[in-house]
């Protein structure tokens, strides 16, 4: 036994510093392109587009906040309090519009109620109109993708609230009404002040997603930052100027996320009272149970029921006329790519996880805290970041093999041009939501066993393996499951990214969508929503459990 | 503070000079601690809550690093200027207040998770050696939750000693279970610690236990850390 000077899970520290790179490497060369020159593009940019796409990206992100707000909660609200013929499949059904990624959406939307869609012409053929003679909301609008992203993005609020609401003390809400309050006063003034640092933290993803959103905006002829930097990324050639751009949208960005986690730290409510004694909520009468119905079924219809089923009645009607051997191929080489990338996402964040619990302090809460920015930038910034630093490499490493080995072969572009880019590009987005997970996995195991590992003989390396490993594996599952999902469904950064000749699911559809062949979209389209459907079911089973668990301490 | 011990039969095995702990930025929380714990010895730390008793016993496993002053183990530095032998290379047994067997090992696994660089037979035969003398054998094919109290305790006893630590650290690990029970099994810790020839440092917060168990008392609170007393002056306080 010689005594051995050094600190403690140093490799670890390290390891974890290295795998946050992916998320501090694109955000570096972003925010360092404010530095450079872009040749007049930038002054030309700021005169002609920009402010449309601040007007519209702003203009997006609160009227997508509000509305799913609005529509989050409220469903949340009667689905946690009231009783009614119907509402425990509404309350799962809610979170089936996570299923189907609001670029479907808009795609599905816009078939039905353009001009030239089913909706109008039934309109027509109906009360004998012609163009003209009447007016009807425009889908490829502002307001049109306000509609879609909404009601593809509420359940996300309607998750954050529910949980938060289910865990209020019955107590609470009845002293409210004991001191005079009706129900809705109630709700206002006790419930909803309650569940705030929950429903904002739910109105944050929704903002997020809807500033990265690019499909359904792009579809929608709406200008946003996210197609900004595509376009003047890939149409005006200038790569400088998107870089810019990007800075811009990400400086924002990090200061809502920096706003929102000060507030947060600020308002931290303690729970009084007991657990967990919530009521089963109150018997509707007739009435009561039909308005409650439909104002909890009409946002399911809305984001999941009408995109889904044109989808599907597309493919049944006609369908990808070259289905089979090629979209089988395709679907292949899509599961493929998000199995890799969900199970190094899960492999990272396990290191940056187990780094934070075996040392704490800045040097291992600063990784974990740059990867869980990653899910604030969006996918062309992303992609952005990563294509100059990639390039260099690449360029670098053929430079270097010419001066060794002469210039008869080259290695030719070995990040750039594979799906090396792809993959770190999804761990830049994606860490933050296997880190999530595995870090929730991480603190229900005890700290007494990390401590019994150690005093019996285990080392850091073997502890992990040998004890924590078995007790996160359900964690570890559902985070991989999770990112898989996320990065099958993916759009703007795989568009960007990918190399000649690589086609996922999303890009086959946005590729047709783009040429109005949506009818031959729809085959891979609703393959997307069958497998989006497994992070809908996995938060069923979250809420489920905790409504049990509820019940069973009341009984 | 030191009470200067004879340094003859039985030796020490644990040597605690001048020891000093505090949290980043936060006051001392050991400060100038003095121990020293023969062979076969039991000792019992006693203290408030939130004196230090449990920080002492971290350190003394490694679990924690100190600011300064040294600790040896069976004359081996493991602490000191430059020095920090982690947990895994310290020949220092703990039996923690939940018992923290692990919840996905069966009672036979837990005990081997402890014993390496043996080949699989000897491995068993070793840890159901332990299990027939806390005389838990019959359970081991069970799982920590379908037991009671007092058999998680002798399966974390058994976890433990089958390593052969020269220290044992008890962390308030009989207040978990009943009166009628928590005699019993602490009369028979104590008896297999000393038949083991193991230094016990036991922190409890019941004088009571302490006297009942104790060769040697040690009051350490805010007031005053470390230092050594005998049983009787300890319980009078």
């Amino acid at each position: 036994m010689t005594p051995r000077v050094g600190v403690p899970g140093r490799s670890w520290v390290i390891a974890a510093g290295l795998a946050c790179l992916v998320v501090a490497v694109p955000v570096a060369v972003i925010f360092s392109s404010v530095f450079r020159s872009s040749g007049g593009e930038w002054q030309h940019l700021s005169e002609t587009l920009l402010p449309t796409y601040v007007f519209n990206t702003a203009v997006l992100a609160a009227g997508v906040s509000f509305l799913a707000g609005v529509v989050g909660v409220s469903t949340a609200w009667i689905l946690t309090n009231y009783r009614f013929p119907g509402a425990r499949i509404l309350g799962w059904a809610q979170l089936l519009p996570l299923s189907v990624p609001a670029y479907l959406s808009a795609y599905a939307m816009s078939d039905l109620l353009q001009f030239s869609g089913p909706v109008q012409g039934w309109l027509r053929s109906s009360f004998d109109l012609t163009a003209g003679d009447y007016w009807f909301p425009e889908i490829r609008s502002l307001g049109g993708a306000i509609y879609v992203l909404s009601f593809a993005l509420y359940p996300y609020v309607y998750f954050a609230a529910r949980m938060a609401f289910q865990e209020q003390s019955r107590a609470l809400l009845e002293a409210g009404r004991m001191l005079g309050r009706g129900p809705f006063a109630t709700f206002w003034s006790v419930a909803l002040p309650l569940a705030r640092p929950a429903i904002v933290g739910g109105l944050m993803l929704v903002m997020m997603e809807t500033v990265a959103d690019f499909g359904a905006v792009d579809h929608l002829a709406v200008d946003t930052f996210a197609t900004g930097i595509y376009r003047t990324r890939f149409a005006l050639e200038s790569p400088i100027a998107a870089s810019q751009l990007s800075a811009m949208l990400l400086s924002s960005l990090f200061l809502l996320v920096g706003l929102e986690w000060c507030l947060r730290r600020r308002r931290r409510y303690h729970r009084t009272g007991n657990r967990g004694n919530r009521s089963e909520g109150g018997i509707l009468g007739p009435v009561g149970s039909v308005m409650a119905f439909i104002a909890c079924a009409v946002p399911v219809i809305f984001g999941f029921a009408v995109p889904s089923g044109r989808l599907l009645q597309l493919a049944i009607g006609r369908g990808d006329t070259r289905s089979g051997e090629m979209l089988a191929g395709i679907a292949f080489d899509t599961i493929w790519l998000a199995l890799s990338a969900s199970v190094i996402a899960v492999f990272l964040a396990v290191i940056i996880g187990y780094a934070a619990r075996i040392r704490r302090g800045l040097r291992t809460s600063a990784p974990a805290a740059i990867a869980r920015a990653g899910y604030a930038i969006p996918g062309p910034v992303i992609a952005l970041g990563l294509l100059i630093p990639l390039g260099w490499i690449d360029h670098r490493i053929n430079d270097g093999w010419t001066m060794a080995f002469g210039d008869e072969w080259r290695p030719g572009l070995i990040l750039t041009g594979s799906v090396a880019a792809m993959l770190i590009g999804y761990q830049t987005r994606f860490l933050a939501v296997s880190l999530s997970f595995v870090q929730s996995g991480f603190q229900r195991i005890h700290r007494n066993l990390d401590d019994a590992a150690r005093t019996l003989g285990s080392g850091p390396g073997r502890s992990l393996l040998a004890v924590h490993i078995p007790l996160l594996r359900r964690s570890m599952l559902i985070a991989g499951l999770v990112v898989f999902v996320d990065v099958a469904k993916e759009l703007p950064m795989t568009l960007m990214l990918r190399p000649f000749n690589f086609d996922t699911l999303a890009i086959r559809v946005y590729e047709l969508a783009s040429d109005e062949r949506l009818e031959e979209a729809s085959t891979a389209a609703i393959m997307i929503v069958v497998i989006g459907m497994i992070p809908a079911w996995i938060l069923v089973g979250q809420l489920e459990s905790s409504t049990s668990s509820h019940r069973e301490i009341e009984s | 503070m030191t009470t200067s011990l004879p340094q003859y039969d039985p030796p020490s095995v644990l040597e605690i000079t001048d020891l000093e702990f505090r949290y980043a930025g936060g006051p001392p929380v050991i400060e100038g601690c003095h121990l020293t714990v023969r062979s076969g010895e039991v000792h019992c730390l006693l203290g408030c809550s939130g004196g230090g008793k449990t920080t002492l016993l971290r350190l003394i496993a490694g679990l924690e690093q100190a600011k300064s002053g040294t600790i040896h183990v069976a004359d081996f530095l493991v602490e000191g200027p430059g020095v920090h032998q982690p947990p895994e290379r310290r020949s220092v047994g703990m039996v923690f207040q939940d018992f923290a067997l692990f919840p996905n090992r069966s009672v036979r696994e837990n005990v081997l998770f402890g014993i390496r660089g043996v080949a699989r037979k000897d491995r068993v035969t070793r840890a159901e050696e332990h299990l027939d003398r806390v005389g838990m054998l019959e359970y081991a094919s069970r799982m920590p939750h379908t037991l009671s109290g007092g058999q998680q305790q002798r399966v974390a006893i058994a976890r433990a000693l089958v390593r052969r630590p020269r220290v044992m650290l008890l962390d308030e690990s009989f207040s978990s279970l009943d009166t009628a029970t928590r005699i019993e099994v602490r009369a028979e810790t104590v008896r297999l610690l000393r038949e083991a020839e193991v230094a016990t440092v036991m922190v409890t917060h019941d004088p009571v236990e302490a006297d009942a168990v104790g060769d040697r008392v040690s009051w350490l609170d805010a007031c005053c850390r470390g230092g050594d007393a005998d049983p009787e002056a300890c319980v009078r306080r």
